[in-house]
């Protein structure tokens, strides 16, 4: 081969190994970019007026007479929603309408006879409202505009009649008005249009039992049920999103000549061209701003906060909790045990077959799959040894631990020997030589300077054991319950908490601020553990480099 | 004799007088201590065998109603996996062939990349450049398997379903790109480990000989160094097959065998996924139960031979950087 190909085919080959870092960088960035990104945005956002109202009511935070300004503030310009909406409504609610008549037809009576009106006048009078009514519903059923504009004519020329004047019955008048009056406005062969066009944006603007609207539900509605209906949007994201459905229709209709669907957007002011109500669109497009008053929030309670209604409001508080409770537990059975048997292994140990035999088990310790050690927790501690000591039979805390410190072990093991193995022989040859026993010399001398690495591998297997999830599926993981009093109790874990928001949990996707939000909880945690682990090595580094 | 009375009578300040080691007849007192401190820690070192037997024992007593009650033949080699019908089958074959799918299908993309990032690491960049790469490798390795299960299931899985044109995000591909990424830390390490324990004399004769770097890492140190490479590959494919949260979110969890075999956009399940996905519906005391702890059997023994296989190589390469 020609020099000058071999040169070249080095370099190529040097550019090669080069690109598989470039692409492991990739691959972090890929991994970890859209996580970070989208987890972030569920501690900084832009918080709504209604996020506030959620804080102060679910969380009795921020401060009350600054909010009721912020409400009443946005209140005003929402009035002129309602008010909107309200009057396109008299024209179209044609149900609610012909309900109405026939009240005010009841109570009329019901007036004329606590009025003791003599009977025949009574019953001229009841013949009246009763024709009243029947062509007031005869009105509302009609579409044709010349039928409505003569019955309304016909009915209103009782108006200034005196035995109506003054009365519950000057309401019908009214009802006529205002019907007449929308009616000349709608094109009322599309009425049934309407009437689900209009469902639609009451839906989308104040939510129902079920669903979340763009501006919650309307002052005089009783509270409701679910926390997490009580709001309209609470962040800027969720606004933007509502808004572009309040504004924009999607359909899915049949394309032409083939099964499948295509999403079909139209302007949803197009379904009321021409009434009263188009101008409802670009009043909430033009003062969304006023309407929700959404300004930049730094949610650091989001990682204190309880959830409400499984994770839809609120933070990850009890997850932290729970999972620093499990791995600092852990870490308190496995410590100990990780730094003797090191410490065994190191200073006492002659390489025999026995010490083989150890090395090996802690080697196959290290590769038994986690799943398995779940597996191992749940037929040992829970099924077998907790009944044996006369603790409840149930997935605990404890269990969960205990199980997590089996599976650290080899790491803790092979840590600490390590970090006792770099401690220079003549620290210990120097500590012997004036005459301390072995013992002493281990604890006063080598433990001490050991110290630094051993602490390395404990934040460590911390960092391994918080991001474990298999073997607590069975022994002390559940995704929502109540904070633990105890060790005997389960825990949420974030760990848990981020698989079961990913799979389990279908209410999470609405939310997937805070679906992210525990992942990358989980994430920062264990990276920070990582980065304090790195930056203590390399200080032992420089300790030991320097002797 | 006058030694021994100073001992006794002046305390611990006499302590230097002592000659360096005593015999018992000299201090039995601490003699014992010494020895009873010896076997102590050496029964707290044990813990890891208690361990490993208490494991091995608690999974294997578990699963023994299944194995007497249904016919082992059956377990590996049958298809149907029907843990809760009326008259239920357990045929695992399709999870264990699952486990091994992704599992390879993993390495193929793991093992090359994670050698060339070792031969990267190891031979070609300076220590300094060598220093700003490693944390690459180590936050990859410490990002927990949820958090990629995660990752599989609500950013992988739907681009793939909308760029690749695939029924479904949740298939052996997505598992087997995650799983890569999982094992790469373990291959990249260990085998980076092996190539540079190798030395500089076995580089420089190579060098010497007018070899350029492609073809003395390629033709020289590769070769030199296969029983650590063969031994990182075996570690990253037991990380693979041993891996839980990964397999069960991503991969689909539908019991099937691919086929065409190599067609991974199809979904399949795993063992470690089985385990994981069915122990929460199985009532204790029923034969499903039991059956899953079988799957948790096979999956020790599995990786106990694996663990075995790489133990030989690791052990292999050491001795052949001592004759080296």
């Amino acid at each position: 081969m020609k020099l000058t190909t071999r040169a070249t085919l080095d370099k190529l080959f040097t550019g090669v190994t080069g690109l598989s870092i470039v692409l492991l960088s990739l691959v972090l960035i890929a991994v970890l970019g859209p996580m970070v990104y989208r987890g972030s945005s569920a501690v900084l956002f832009n918080g709504t007026v209604e996020f506030r109202k959620m804080q102060r009511e679910l969380f009795n935070r921020g401060d009350e007479k600054e909010l009721e300004g912020e409400i009443a503030q946005t209140e005003t310009f929402r009035q002129g929603v309602y008010a909107k909406i309200d009057a396109f409504k008299r024209g179209i609610d044609i149900d609610a309408m012909s309900d109405r008549v026939r009240q005010i037809n009841r109570e009329y009576g019901k007036e004329l006879r606590y009025k003791n009106t003599p009977t025949e006048e009574y019953t001229e009078l009841r013949s009246r409202s009763r024709d009243i009514r029947d062509i007031l519903e005869e009105t509302f059923e009609s579409q044709d505009i010349a039928l409505i504009e003569d019955n309304v004519m016909e009915v209103l020329q009782a108006a200034q009649d005196p035995n109506f004047l003054g009365t519950c019955a000057e309401e019908y008048f009214t009802i006529a008005r205002n019907f007449l009056a929308a009616a000349k406005q709608v094109d009322l062969s599309r009425y049934h249009e309407y009437v689900a066009a209009l469902e639609e944006v009451e839906l989308l603007l104040f939510g129902s039992n079920e669903h979340n609207g763009l501006l919650g539900p309307r002052p005089e509605e009783p509270t409701r049920a679910m926390a997490r209906v009580r709001y309209g949007a609470t962040r800027s994201d969720q606004m933007r999103e509502l808004l572009d459905r309040f504004l924009v229709a999607e359909q899915w209709v049949p394309a032409e000549g083939t099964d499948s669907l295509v999403k079909v957007r139209t302007p949803r002011v197009e379904q009321f061209e021409g009434t009263s109500l188009a101008s409802l669109f670009p009043y909430v497009e033009e003062n969304i701003e006023k309407l929700l008053n959404p300004r930049f929030t730094f949610y650091w309670q989001f990682f204190v906060d309880d959830n409400v209604n499984s994770h839809y409001f609120g933070g990850v508080g009890p997850e932290i909790l729970g999972t620093v409770f499990i791995t600092v537990l852990g870490m308190v059975f496995v410590v100990p045990l990780g730094v003797i048997a090191a410490a065994y292994l190191v200073e006492c140990s002659s390489d025999g077959w026995i010490i083989r035999l150890i090395r090996m088990c802690i080697n196959t310790l290290a590769g038994v799959p986690s799943i398995v050690f779940g597996l191992f927790g749940l037929a040992f501690f829970v099924l077998f040894l907790f009944p044996l000591l006369g603790f409840e039979q149930k997935p605990c805390i404890l269990a969960a631990s205990l199980t997590l410190a089996l599976l650290t072990l080899p790491v803790m093991i092979r840590a600490s020997e390590e970090a006792i193995r770099t401690v220079p022989q003549s620290y210990k040859e120097g500590s012997l030589a004036l005459g301390a026993s072995r013992f002493r010399t281990f604890m006063t001398v080598i433990l001490p300077a050991a110290l630094p690495g051993i602490l390395t591998g404990v934040i460590l297997s911390l960092s391994r054991v918080a991001g474990e999830t298999a073997p607590i599926l069975f022994t002390g993981a559940v995704s929502l319950g109540p904070v633990p009093k105890s060790m005997f109790d389960p825990t949420r874990t974030l760990s848990y908490g981020s698989y079961d928001m990913a799979v389990g949990d279908r209410l999470a996707m609405m939310v997937p601020h805070n679906q992210y939000g525990m992942v990358v909880t989980l994430i920062m945690l264990i990276l920070i553990l990582n980065a304090m682990a790195i930056v203590l090595r390399s200080r032992v580094f420089k300790k030991l480099k320097g002797h | 004799m006058d030694n021994k009375d100073l001992t006794l009578t002046l305390g611990p300040a006499a302590e230097f007088n002592r000659p360096l080691v005593l015999t018992p007849g000299q201090d039995l007192f601490g003699f014992i201590l010494n020895h009873v401190g010896r076997a102590l820690l050496f029964l707290i070192t044990c813990s890891s065998v208690l361990a490993v037997l208490l494991i091995l024992f608690f999974v294997i007593v578990r699963s023994v109603p299944f194995l007497t009650d249904y016919s082992i033949a059956d377990f590996l080699a049958g298809k149907a996996w029907h843990p809760t019908s009326d008259t239920p089958a357990f045929g695992g074959l399709t999870i264990i062939v699952g486990s091994l799918y992704v599992s390879l299908a993993a390495l193929v993309f793991a093992v090359p990349l994670g050698i060339m990032a070792a031969v990267f690491l190891s031979d070609i960049v300076s220590w300094k450049i060598r220093n700003v790469v490693k944390p690459i490798v180590e936050i990859l390795a410490a990002i927990p398997s949820v958090a990629y299960g995660f990752f599989a299931v609500l950013v992988l899985a739907p681009w793939m379903q909308k760029h690749f044109g695939f029924s479904t995000g949740t298939n052996a591909l997505n598992a087997a790109l995650i799983l890569a990424v999982m094992a790469l830390p373990t291959i990249i390490s260990v085998a980076e480990d092996a190539i540079s324990a190798l030395g500089r004399e076995l580089r420089e004769a190579s060098y010497g000989l007018g070899a350029t770097r492609m073809e003395t890492i390629l033709k020289v140190v590769l070769p030199a160094a296969h029983s650590g490479i063969i031994a990182a590959v075996v570690l990253g494919m037991m990380r693979a097959i041993g891996e839980t949260m990964v397999v069960w979110m991503a991969s689909g969890n539908a019991t099937q065998i691919p086929h065409p075999w190599w067609d991974l956009s199809q979904s399949i399940r795993t063992m470690t996924a089985t385990i994981a996905g069915e122990m929460g519906e199985a009532p204790e005391g029923s034969s499903h139960r039991s059956a899953l702890f079988a799957v948790g059997v096979l999956l020790l023994i599995m990786t106990f031979v694996l663990n075995i296989v790489s133990e030989y190589f690791l052990s292999r390469a050491k001795k052949n950087l001592g004759r080296s």
